[in-house]
């Protein structure tokens, strides 16, 4: 290989570096490596510990505040790793003469824990609020169980687990070579923490970056374009937990020492508050939490001895009722806005008109990819009962290729239950689903997206903040079973025209262009089935005929299905009717026929029930 | 035989004791969704409260006992004025951490206060024999008392106009406070009820436990899988969650030790949980 290429794929790398934001860590580890031996040795003791709880605070950050899984177990992770790292060392050292493997051994044992926790919660369906409140009492029962374990019956191999007073004299981290001294321990807590700090960001800056956020902002619309958002949040919450196992053993190793006391309330606590001053999105933000945090409670120790939880305590009530975004964001917050104001003054002066877009520039002779095979879902005999009430009886439906069908009916005909029984929501209490041939009764809802049945709910399901472009990117990553070719973004944008807001934050958009999002995330998933949910709901009248058009538009190569309740707006489609009432079929035909039927009128008008 | 009845009257003790220090916590999520951490300080002030009313006051043991909910009552509702109200409408996160940041507040003031093991009171004398085994009067009066409780606070949702309130404003606060419902004041009246309910569950407790600032950390663990394995029918759901995890744990105890104890009543509610996603009652038709 020559120089250039070298240089090249060097370069490459560091723009891929720079891109990811793999740069800036690499360099502060080498500056702090490169600085550490001005440090003095409590200094370095002191920054090995923050370390050890920025990793930990790192992992809330990951799964809290990018995922948004709320876990008050973080510290328990840590506990496991702590312990399990001073279990293993013990076993280990003595044999072999390092404890990288015990640092493994305590990432694995975490990770394992997570995974059993998350399995039971996510798998579960256990909603937020329980999963914080599992996690908590699982750490305060780890608590009073490690706390339990004083007797000599408690060991595991050469370990002694020690009850209350924990596990001392833990060898340290070792290569092989005897236990590392400070200045040692300190620049392998760096190195560890740049490296757990990258992994993050790759995590963070790829297509699986863009899938938390997704399942951050809407779950229910992850499962619709097919992501499996149980097992994605049960992976970055395995992710989570062993990366706080191994913050846990770095601890272990930082102070030769491991107690109950790391499964305590006000660790639990600490967590929390270093993570929301740092501010819960920021991955370095988590550093910076630990190490003001800190600093403040080491100073105010000084003045008043032993009130941490006290300290704690008002920190975390002030940082909810004053700072919820977190104290880092919002002094920088200020400090942009502060900037901004004095670049707006001074572009003020000499500002231009700004050329406002036109709306027509659109093409709009697209339409939205390939035709794609199949495109058909039938039921049989499907019905649906809540408790006692029937909600839907007995419903025998065969949705043909390429075409619009409209499903109307009165409030309570069980509209809305068909929809949720053909997308997934609703499991039937009897009867069959098929989508393409394929029997989905049982499927759940994400698998019958991955087999080409794309939805839109009623209210806007999207990404609220996200970019009207990461939206579309969700939509057109999805996951897929067949060879579904999906059209280019662009295109997908200009259909919807919202090419011009292409960067904009959805939850900026009017309720009009919401919808129009969401109509643009179904084109980019490129289903062989679409499923609408009163399309025209809370549009106006401009809106509404567009929505015709779109719909009648993607009918040429989708086949389109609408519940509506708008008759209008189904009078516009043209599309052949199913009439819902009382959960059964009342009448099929195109709209003429059925509106000048005279039981359809009854029903509708409410004048005879039985005519 | 006798040994059997011991074991029986134990078990009952446990659940007892699970119901006591679940309940308040059980009320106030199910009623107002809010997850209250301070609940195990709440139960340490009810102690607290109890065993100074005997102590220095020289109340006798049953008054003394009820004056714990008042105390926690009043402060209850201190707190919901000042910490918990400001907080309506914020995600169910916030007033979770609120109250977590109050709960370790309360806990170092009563360090401060009390120290870190203060002189506690003795178990109301009197037993019985069964056999070779005597059980303390007090030991069974437990039962009575949270089965007691249960029920009057059954009545107290079921038939009251504060009950109807207060499980119409649970269900649609909006719908509530257009009909006219001050869901303020009434989610001010069900904190400090849930309050009070942690404060006669401390202050039932402190005869028969070591009375420090800890002691509601104790419990605060078993009380929140207690109620979450109980499910939306707060009060029937906490009474049957506490009678199974309750019921297990003291069996295993008795046959292992306090440990292996604990760590079914976790397993059995994280099963459970899996098992039952909306808990023991999640499928019932009732409220309560």
């Amino acid at each position: 290989m020559t120089a250039s290429t070298w240089t090249t794929t060097l370069g490459r790398w560091t723009q891929v570096a720079v891109r990811r934001g793999f740069l800036w860590p690499t360099i502060a580890v080498v500056a702090v490596l490169l600085l550490s031996p001005l440090l003095s040795t409590s200094t370095e003791l002191k920054w090995t510990l923050w370390l050890a709880f920025g990793i930990l605070a790192m992992s809330l950050t990951l799964v809290w505040g990018i995922s948004g899984i709320f876990s008050f177990g973080q510290n328990a992770f840590f506990g496991v790793g702590g312990y399990a790292f001073a279990v293993a060392a013990f076993n280990i050292y003595p044999a072999t003469g390092e404890t990288l493997s015990a640092l493994l051994i305590a990432a694995c044992v975490a990770a394992l824990f997570t995974a059993l926790l998350g399995y039971v919660t996510f798998y579960g369906r256990v909603g937020d609020v329980y999963l914080a409140i599992v996690t908590l009492a699982v750490t305060l029962i780890l608590y009073t169980v490690m706390s339990s374990t004083a007797g000599p019956e408690y060991r595991i191999g050469k370990a002694y687990l020690g009850g209350f007073n924990g596990m001392p004299s833990v060898p340290g981290i070792a290569f092989g070579t005897g236990e590392l001294g400070y200045g040692g321990l300190f620049a392998f807590a760096v190195c560890l923490a740049g490296a757990l700090y990258i992994f993050a960001r790759f995590l963070l800056t790829g297509r699986y970056g863009e899938i938390l956020a997704g399942i951050r902002e809407n779950e229910t619309r992850m499962e619709l374009l097919g992501y499996n958002v149980r097992f994605h949040k049960l992976g970055i919450f395995v992710i989570g937990g062993a990366i706080a196992g191994i913050g846990g053993g770095l601890f272990t190793a930082w102070g030769t020492f491991i107690n109950p006391s790391v499964f305590s309330l006000q660790q639990a606590a600490l967590v929390v508050i270093w993570v929301m001053v740092g501010g819960r999105g920021s991955l370095m933000g988590a550093f910076v939490g630990v190490a003001v945090v800190q600093w403040i409670s080491d100073q105010a120790d000084k003045i008043v001895a032993q009130q941490t939880p006290l300290i704690l305590g008002i920190l975390l009530l002030a940082m909810v009722l004053a700072f919820p975004g977190g104290i880092v964001p919002a002094i920088s917050r200020w400090f942009n806005r502060a900037r901004k104001d004095g670049k707006r003054k001074r572009d003020a002066v000499n500002a231009a008109p700004t050329q406002v877009p036109s709306p027509e520039t659109k093409p709009e002779n697209e339409n939205g990819g390939v035709p794609l095979p199949g495109g058909r879902i039938s039921t049989h005999h499907v019905g649906k009962r809540f408790g006692g009430s029937v909600a839907l009886d007995d419903v025998t439906l065969e949705f043909g290729q390429h075409s619009i069908h409209a499903v109307v009916g009165p409030n309570g005909a069980g509209k809305s239950t068909l929809f949720g029984l053909i997308s997934g929501r609703h499991k039937v209490t009897q009867g069959r689903v098929e989508l393409n041939g394929l029997d989905v009764t049982r499927m759940p809802t994400h698998q019958r997206a991955r087999h080409g049945l794309g939805v839109k709910l009623q209210v806007p399901s999207i990404f609220l903040g996200l970019s009207v472009q990461q939206n579309i990117a969700l939509a057109l990553n999805a996951p897929r079973k067949r060879k579904q070719t999906r059209p280019p973004a662009t295109t997908v944008l200009a259909m919807i025209g919202l090419l011009e807001k292409t960067h904009e934050t959805a939850s900026n958009l009017s309720h009009g262009e919401q919808q129009w999002l969401e109509i643009g995330m179904l084109i980019a998933q490129n289903p062989s089935v679409m499923l609408f949910d009163e399309p025209a709901a809370g549009m106006t009248q401009e809106e509404r005929k567009r929505t015709v058009e779109l719909v009648q538009k993607l009918s040429i190569n989708h086949t389109v299905i609408v519940v509506e309740h708008d008759m209008a707006f189904v009078r516009a489609l043209g599309a052949p009717v199913v009439m819902l009432y009382r959960g059964n079929v009342f009448r099929h035909g195109n709209f003429d026929e059925l509106s000048n039927d005279d039981a359809v009128r009854n029903i509708y008008l409410g004048r005879k029930r039985d005519a | 035989m006798d040994e059997i009845v011991v074991i029986g009257l134990s078990v009952l003790t446990s659940i007892a004791i699970l119901l006591l220090t679940s309940l308040g916590l059980a009320v106030v999520f199910g009623l107002m969704r809010i997850v209250n951490m301070a609940h195990g300080e709440f139960l340490m002030i009810g102690a607290f409260t109890t065993t100074v009313a005997v102590r220095s006051l020289e109340l006798p043991i049953w008054l003394a006992i009820l004056c714990a909910p008042v105390v926690c009552g009043l402060v209850g509702a201190l707190v919901e004025l000042a910490f918990i109200r400001p907080l309506y409408g914020r995600r169910l996160i916030d007033t979770l951490l609120a109250t977590f940041g109050l709960s370790l507040i309360l806990y170092q003031v009563a360090i401060n206060i009390f120290g870190t093991a203060p002189p506690g009171i003795g178990t109301p004398s009197g037993w019985i024999e069964i056999g070779h085994y005597t059980v303390s009067y007090y030991s069974l009066f437990l039962p009575v008392a949270a089965l007691v409780i249960t029920a009057l606070l059954y009545v107290l949702f079921k038939f009251t106009r504060y009950g109807l309130l207060s499980r119409a404003a649970a269900h649609n606060p909006d719908m509530a406070s257009v009909l006219g419902v001050e869901v303020r004041r009434v989610n001010l009246v069900t904190f400090a009820l849930g309050c009070a309910l942690a404060g006669l569950g401390g202050g039932l407790l402190s005869p028969m436990v070591a009375v420090s600032p800890g002691v509601g950390q104790t419990y605060i663990g078993q009380a929140f899988m207690t109620v979450i394995t109980g499910g939306p029918a707060f009060l029937l759901g906490t009474l049957s969650a506490s009678a199974l995890l309750g019921g297990i744990s003291n069996i295993v105890s008795q046959l292992f030790t306090t440990l292996w104890g604990l760590t079914a009543l976790l397993v059995t509610a994280i099963v459970l949980v899996r098992l039952l996603p909306n808990g023991i009652s999640g499928s019932w038709s009732r409220q309560l």
